[in-house]
């Protein structure tokens, strides 16, 4: 019997360090994990972090885990009572959510319903708007496609082409004039084509500089919905967020009650369960809009976890078994803040271009306040088979203040060696002025990107690092040692 | 015997202090002090430097020695001698192989094997990590050999496109 009745056995169908992380509430809770692991990552902290390894290949290692066919097979050999698809990859697939529950086995996360309903852009926002709630203007190319050109010039400039079945910033294009907007439409059309076989495009106004709050929801099966506050996602590069924190810097309480009361109301209304997000883009003048709804895990959910002391894996589980939710919305306790900083394979002093290379020393900061979650060590080679982010570093301080001291501290701790990274780019973030001052909004890494830039390196520390890499080169120490005495005694610092 | 060293796209020279009494390397011809002394940790070390005692971690592969240095990761790439040569020497305006700077999948091929193209000309795109890349031509060329086609993925240094010197092609042609 495990800490959660009728759940002995749950197979994670992901990868990396989200396997890790659902495996440690997993061992807590008492209940058996499996995870799908590709022969790439047969040797990987995720693949240790379970008790049942389930071998599954594809024409690529990313094919293999949407092969939600074989996944489902895998779940009922194994005699898992529930799948946890973490994040990505297929947990936001109703088909496999079906797929699941048609074997029997428990889906962790919403209804397929549901998935369908909020997971697809166009008709969730067709479900908001008919609930009341104010949204961006906006247009559907597959409601009349003839003059879908000119309903989204109505919209004014500027404005931004997404697919409609997207999501990550995949395929968005923004048009600030009306000559730009038919290619604009048609690049929109064939990278969705392309990135999620659903040509399907819609035309929303762009809101220069917007902030990025979500609100995370958590809902049983019993009609309980509450939400554990908002997380401002702001800093972001190419649509993808870098840097999270709760509570949204200097956001009013009646500015956040109403925005979280709206996140709940959406998630009532559409009989949501189990965890899942509602994000918003907050303008300058304070209006909200709804943006998405992610019904699933996010990767930023650590911190909301930091502040309210709720495991939400563990919530995520226990709604999936039926469980009643065992507190109210009023015993949520919100303390301290807390900041996630995503570590990513990019160099950022290079134009961020992807980083590759094997690991060759990995040390995760520790420390008060601080948790790292990764699903990477030394040894490991990072591809761009996968995404590129290698490791969160996630910290919880009393304040703001000391959550971004935390956060900073932590970063300089991190050692990764072996891939470039932007440890240190998010550390520059963090030492911003105006990132302190609670100044941001989706802008602020090109509005501040020549601050951001790479500081100067003194001629002291560049002559460190070169005696450094000079006494670790065997070529250069060789030259040493086949010096004659009495110069070679300087061989004694070749270690 | 200088030995180069390149970091933050800067190249520097390091020479052994042979017979300085007290200084260990030459860096840009300015003397240091200088021992790196291992501890019990992989890949920790105390480097003694100018009187100071600092920790840094270091890890090697081949000639590229990534640092960890006063909270930041730093890349040093030694560059020997006979690279340098090859570099200078690379061929301009003739026969040159393109290799793909990173692994990653063909978006597309823009040019067919005999077309003539001219320098900056986009021959195709590459796309790692959600990230597009163009490949350009390097200098005036033709193009002899189209080795990837699109959708095809490919490693690190994989050869992408071979180019020969126009005038050459055009004699034999003509």
């Amino acid at each position: 019997m495990t800490l959660v009745p009728g759940i002995e056995k749950v197979l994670i169908a992901n990868r990396g360090e989200i396997v890790v992380r659902v495996a440690s509430t997993l061992r807590r809770l008492e209940i058996a994990s499996a995870a799908i692991v590709h022969p790439e990552e047969a040797d990987s902290p995720a693949a240790r972090a379970v008790d049942e390894t389930c071998p599954i290949d594809g024409e690529t290692p990313v094919a293999a885990y949407l092969d939600a066919e074989r996944i489902v097979e895998i779940a009922l050999r194994i005699g898992a009572d529930a799948v946890h698809p973490g994040y990505g990859f297929l947990s936001e697939n109703a088909d496999f959510a079906e797929a699941v529950e048609r074997a029997g086995i428990r889906w962790i996360g919403p209804t397929p319903a549901s998935i369908r309903l909020m997971g697809d852009k166009i008709e969730s926002r067709r479900f908001v708007a008919n609930l009341g709630y104010p949204l961006t203007p906006s247009a559907n190319e597959e409601d009349a496609p003839s003059d879908f050109a000119e309903r989204a010039q109505a919209i004014g400039f500027p404005l931004l082409i997404k697919p409609s079945a997207g999501g990550g910033g995949k395929g968005m294009q923004i048009v600030r004039a009306e000559d730009e907007l038919a290619p604009a439409i048609e690049l929109a059309r064939s990278e969705a084509e392309r990135y999620f076989k659903d040509g399907r495009i819609f035309a929303e106004r762009y809101i220069d500089e917007p902030r990025h709050i979500e609100v995370q929801i958590l809902a049983d099966t019993h009609g309980h919905v509450l939400h554990l506050g908002e997380r401002d996602c702001s800093i972001q590069r190419r649509f993808q967020k870098l840097i999270e924190e709760t509570p949204a810097p200097g956001m009013e309480r009646e500015l956040r009650d109403r925005i979280c009361a709206q996140a709940v109301g959406i998630a009532r209304a559409a009989g949501y369960q189990s965890a899942g997000t509602v994000e918003f883009i907050l303008t300058p003048k304070g209006e909200f809009y709804f943006l998405e709804m992610n019904t699933r895990l996010q990767v930023e959910h650590p911190i909301t976890e930091m502040v309210t002391g709720i495991d939400l894996v563990e919530e995520q589980i226990r709604i999936a078994a039926g469980e009643v939710l065992s507190f109210v919305q009023e015993e949520i306790r919100f303390e301290g803040a807390a900041i996630e900083c995503r570590i990513c394979a990019e160099d950022p002093d290079h134009d961020f271009r992807p980083a590759v290379g094997p690991l060759l020393l990995v040390r995760p900061a520790d420390g008060l306040g601080v948790r790292f979650d990764s699903g990477i060590e030394a040894g490991q080679t990072v591809s761009t088979a996968f995404d590129p982010m290698l490791a969160k570093v996630i910290v919880h301080g009393r304040d703001r203040n000391e959550a971004i001291r935390r956060a900073r501290d932590a970063l300089e701790r991190t050692v990764i060696l072996g891939c470039v990274t932007n440890c240190d780019f998010l550390g520059r973030i963090l030492a911003h002025p105006e990132f302190k001052a609670g100044s941001v909004d989706t802008g602020f890494i090109p509005t501040h990107a020549a601050d951001l830039a790479r500081p100067s390196m003194s001629l002291e520390e560049r002559a460190a690092l070169l005696a450094v890499a000079a006494l670790s080169n065997r070529d250069f120490l060789e030259r040493v040692e086949a010096v004659p005495e009495p110069y070679a005694s300087i061989g004694a610092w070749q270690n | 015997m200088g030995y180069d060293f390149e970091l933050q796209d800067r190249m520097s020279v390091v020479h052994p202090a042979h017979g300085k009494k007290n200084f260990t390397l030459a860096i840009d011809g300015r003397l240091f002090d200088a021992r790196l002394v291992p501890t019990q940790n992989d890949g920790e070390f105390v480097l003694e430097f100018e009187g100071n005692r600092e920790t840094v971690f270091v890890a090697t592969r081949g000639d590229v020695h990534f640092v960890h240095f006063r909270g930041r990761a730093h890349r040093v790439e030694a560059i020997n001698a006979l690279e340098r040569a090859q570099r200078a020497a690379a061929p301009s305006g003739g026969a040159e192989t393109l290799c793909a700077p990173m692994p990653g999948v063909v978006v597309e091929v823009l040019v067919e094997e005999g077309d003539e193209v001219e320098a900056g000309q986009r021959l195709m795109t590459l796309e790692s990590m959600k990230l597009q890349t163009p490949i350009v031509a390097p200098h005036d060329a033709r193009v002899a050999e189209l080795c990837l086609q699109a959708g095809s993925s490919f490693d690190q240094g994989a050869v992408l496109v071979r180019l020969e010197a126009r005038d050459e092609a055009e004699g034999e042609a003509e």
